[in-house]
């Protein structure tokens, strides 16, 4: 092992800067261990501790650091690898948060919507992500400039967010927000997107992770995504009223490249979403409504050009379905099948003690879904985003019986990435889950695609193998399911994350809703596959 | 033509040094949502609105902030006092409000503290604190020293966790010798800006000052602080008497003449960065951030949610730097006389095994 090392003079980073930028350095091939700290004495033992003291390179300096200058060391297999590390370094505390160059003539940063106008005067949309307390502001800047707005900001009271959307939709705009995480307009993904097809399919969203589940699906029954316009979570609200989700689909029902429309989002008000469905049946095209926790039967009558579903999974089939590809390529509940067997030999070698499911999820819209799955199957689901109020996880609880976590709420994302972007809280629970002796099974989301861990695998699967291994090693099994949420296309590569994740011993499914049934089949039984809902449809 | 601009608010420590006769400074270090200036050894920090008040703080609009970001560096002069901070390269000046300052320190005698209720809410925070606490911090040896429970062993936790034990065995036994031995050990310790000693020491004697009748008046220079005003208690106001002990022992005097907050923020100054050393001392005083300080007004209160809620602002406070704060608070109130059931030996606490030691969370 060799050591490299950096010193950056009277230089300071914030933390999550500096923990980031190192943690990306770990990554890298070859490096063994890294760290970037204030040169304190205190430091430079600690350094020593850790074996990274960078002795040699100290000791040829002509004055010595001191408190208020950075150090940087990395330890690595060998010379060539520790520099490459080391310029990593410096590049991304260059450049925090930024991507790397892509060796085309860079454009000055735009830092108003004025400059931003004036480097490029055709462009239409605007992309905000500043604080939410001036959030409302830049939006209502931008819609008056005539631009469509993606408000990635949260923290925007209801108030200014329907002041905002009735702006919008009088202009004809899309105000695609706030809080609002994934969209893809014209091919191009933006925030948290998956890499599909162009096709036939349009969806309007009330859900970030519910739309990259749906293209998901659909890309992998080999159809493609016309648009994906997000709507902010609150849309279909009653203080809402679905304005952005009717104008969506307004805008979906002219655009020519859209045949089929889909609307997906997790718990609408029942008159809203009522009314919502009363204008999609004057719609011409093929509707598919996705409204999570809420029973198709509760908006008979429904016109028979649109169709409810009430998992992201039965709405992909029947949206590929009207859009001519086969459901049946869907990989949705039918993957349990194949895995029957496995499933029943894992059931079998549980510990007497072994009895609920530990849900540890990234997506909040996938969460939600597995809940209403898993309360179905299995009865109570303790969570902090509970079904019931009964239900809610007490502060000090981790874990109650069932359990479903999401992990991407405030409580835990606050000032800390996004479990989506850096696994370390997720990592932390299912440690702990693992640990736990009446956990009989773990289910997981993985969501690929862009601004998501660029390999999630390399952090999970060896962990899952080892929390494995030890659970065996103490006479017990440890099943784990991997919901994986992402496409070929994607920088992380659906097949190459699958095979590292099965290879660990993970089961994985692509259906969110086959996921969870497989959970609560491990602990009822493998009955619980034939009695799964829709599995022989 | 110089643009003139009026901050939001500002922390009283500050005041004086805007009232002083003109001094050059410099940009210290900028960050998107703060801006730290030195004058004179002193450090005092712009930041954006909505970001927690420290301090020696002063806000101003976020808009304004990002252009300071985007236009200055690190070592840009600066001018501060006859009332205003002046920065030439921008042609731009900053005044304060005609307004009240804000208060850092908590009024804590504002309330009855109720030992059982304290103690109550203190093992709510560290049991909460011991399920979020991340490995790269010092929060998780809340798990060895106050809850008896196993950890992770990092060498940062296998240097820290023996000199945080000597910190609360040495306060609670008036050992100066051993509290600034322990405090020069965890100055400067650790990842971040500042360093997770620093921020877990910083915690501690916030709560000492704060429960102590010693923190107030004493022998602030100038350079020190910027808070001291005349005859009072250094901090232009009253000091605070009859803070309330109920059920509460206070923090043990010092054989030394000065109280055993200053004494640490004294030991730590050299050994760590400015940014640190100047947060310790405004804490030596009871100065504390707006979430410390918040979580401090609701400890005495009955709702165990609403500590929590305050537990986790502080928590969410940079990178690892909350979870060693709210450390450094908790391990405040045992040398306070709060009652945890601590493993002063470390011979049947301490890390977890090896296996779960190799696995870096």
């Amino acid at each position: 092992m060799v050591i490299q090392a950096l010193l950056k003079r009277n230089t300071y980073y914030d933390s999550i800067t500096l923990m980031s930028v190192i943690q990306f350095v770990k990554e890298q091939a070859a490096v063994d261990d890294a760290g970037a700290v204030m040169a304190t004495g205190a430091n430079l033992a600690l350094m020593e501790q850790a074996e990274l003291l960078p002795a040699a390179f100290l000791a040829e300096l002509e004055k010595q650091p001191g408190p208020e200058d950075l150090l940087i060391a990395i330890r690595a297999s060998d010379e060539a690898a520790a520099r490459a590390a080391l310029l990593v370094a410096e590049q991304k505390l260059a450049a925090p948060g930024k991507k790397e160059s892509s060796g085309s003539a860079s454009t000055p940063a735009a830092r108003s919507l004025e400059m931003a106008l004036r480097h490029d005067a055709s462009a239409n949309m605007a992309l905000i992500s500043v604080a939410g307390e001036h959030a409302w502001l830049e939006a209502e800047q931008a819609l008056r400039k005539g631009l469509h707005v993606f408000l990635f900001s949260n923290n925007v009271s209801v108030e200014q967010e329907r002041r905002l959307k009735t702006l919008a939709a009088s202009k004809g705009l899309l105000l695609m927000g706030p809080d609002c995480g994934t969209a893809i307009i014209n091919g191009v993904g933006l925030g948290f997107s998956n890499v599909a097809p162009r096709g036939n399919i349009g969806i309007v969203g009330a859900s970030g992770t519910g739309m990259q589940q749906l293209t998901c699906l659909i890309a992998a029954a080999g159809l493609g995504i016309s648009q994906a316009i997000g709507t902010g979570g609150r849309d279909l609200s009653e203080a809402i009223d679905g304005i952005m989700m009717r104008e969506g689909l307004a805008l979906l029902e002219r655009d020519p490249s859209t045949e089929v429309i889909v609307l997906v989002s997790k718990l609408p008000a029942k008159h809203v979403a009522q009314a919502l469905l009363a204008e999609a049946a004057r719609c011409e095209k093929p509707v598919v409504a996705v409204f999570l926790g809420k029973a198709p039967e509760e908006f008979e009558p429904v016109d028979s050009i649109i169709k409810l579903a009430s998992t992201h999974t039965d709405g992909a089939e029947l949206a590929v379905s009207f859009a001519g590809g086969d459901h049946k390529r869907v990989p949705g509940n039918g993957a349990l099948l194949a895995l029957e067997s496995k499933l029943a030999e894992q059931h079998a070698s549980l510990a007497p003690s072994q009895r609920y499911v530990r849900a540890l999820y990234s997506g909040g819209t996938l969460c939600y879904e597995a809940m209403l799955l898993l309360s179905e199957q299995v009865g109570e689901v303790a969570s902090n985003i509970p079904l019931r109020p009964e239900w809610e996880l007490a502060a000090h609880e981790q874990y109650r019986g069932h359990t479903a976590l999401d992990l991407g709420t405030d409580e835990f994302t606050r000032g800390k990435p996004h479990p989506m972007i850096d696994p370390t809280i997720r990592l932390h629970y299912l440690e702990q889950a693992a640990q736990d002796s009446e956990t009989a099974v773990i289910l997981l989301d993985i969501v690929l695609g862009f601004c998501s861990h660029l390999n999630p695998a390399s952090v999970y699967a060896p962990l899952i193998q080892r929390l494995r291994d030890e659970a065996q090693a103490a006479g017990r099994s440890l099943p784990v399911i991997v919901s994986l949420c992402g496409t070929e296309g994607d920088p992380q590569r659906l097949s190459a994350q699958r095979a590292a994740l099965e290879a660990a011993g993970a089961l994985v499914l692509e259906s969110n809703e086959a996921a969870a049934f497989a959970a609560a089949s491990l602990v009822r039984g493998t009955n619980g596959i034939s009695q799964s809902r829709g599995l022989y449809d | 033509m110089t643009l003139t601009l009026e901050a939001l608010d500002y922390s009283r420590p500050i005041r004086p040094l805007f009232a002083q006769a003109a001094r050059t400074g410099f940009v210290h270090s900028i960050f998107p949502k703060a801006l730290n200036i030195v004058v004179d050894e002193t450090l005092f920090v712009l930041l954006s609105a909505g970001v927690s008040r420290m301090p020696n703080s002063a806000r101003l609009p976020a808009c304004i902030m990002e252009q300071l970001y985007a236009k200055l560096r690190p070592g840009v002069e600066v001018c501060v006092g006859n009332g205003k901070l002046s920065i030439p390269m921008l042609d731009l000046s900053v005044h304060l409000p005609d307004k009240a300052a804000w208060e850092p320190v908590p009024v804590i005698a504002a309330h009855s503290w109720h030992g059982a209720t304290v103690v109550r809410h203190a093992d709510v925070i560290a049991r909460h604190l011991a399920q979020r606490a991340r490995e790269d911090g010092l929060a998780h040896l809340v798990k060895p020293l106050l809850l008896q429970q196993a950890t992770w062993e990092t060498p940062l936790a296998k240097i820290a966790l023996p000199l945080l034990r000597s910190l609360l065995r040495a306060s609670r036994e008036q050992d100066v010798v051993g509290v600034e031995q322990a405090a020069r050990g965890l100055a400067g310790l650790g990842p971040g800006l500042t360093p997770s000693g620093d921020d877990t020491l910083g915690g501690f004697i916030g709560v000492m000052a704060l429960l102590s009748f010693q923190a107030g008046p004493d022998d602030i220079k100038s350079k020190d602080l910027v808070g001291r005003q005349g005859a009072t208690d250094g901090w232009g106001r009253t000091p605070t008497r009859g803070v309330p002990t109920c059920g509460i022992t206070r923090p043990p005097s010092t054989k030394s003449d000065r109280p055993l907050a200053r004494i640490i923020a004294d030991a730590a100054r050299p050994c760590t960065t400015l940014l640190s050393a100047t947060l310790l001392a405004h804490a030596a005083r009871g100065a504390v951030a707006e979430h410390v300080g918040e979580l401090l007004m609701a400890l005495p209160g009955e709702e165990s949610a609403t500590v929590l809620r305050a537990a986790e602002r502080v928590l969410a406070y940079g990178a690892c730097s909350g979870g060693d704060t709210l450390l450094g608070l908790l391990l405040g109130l045992q040398a306070a006389g709060i009652d945890y059931p601590t493993d002063d030996t470390g011979e049947n606490y301490g890390y977890t095994s090896a296996a779960q030691a190799e696995y870096v969370l």
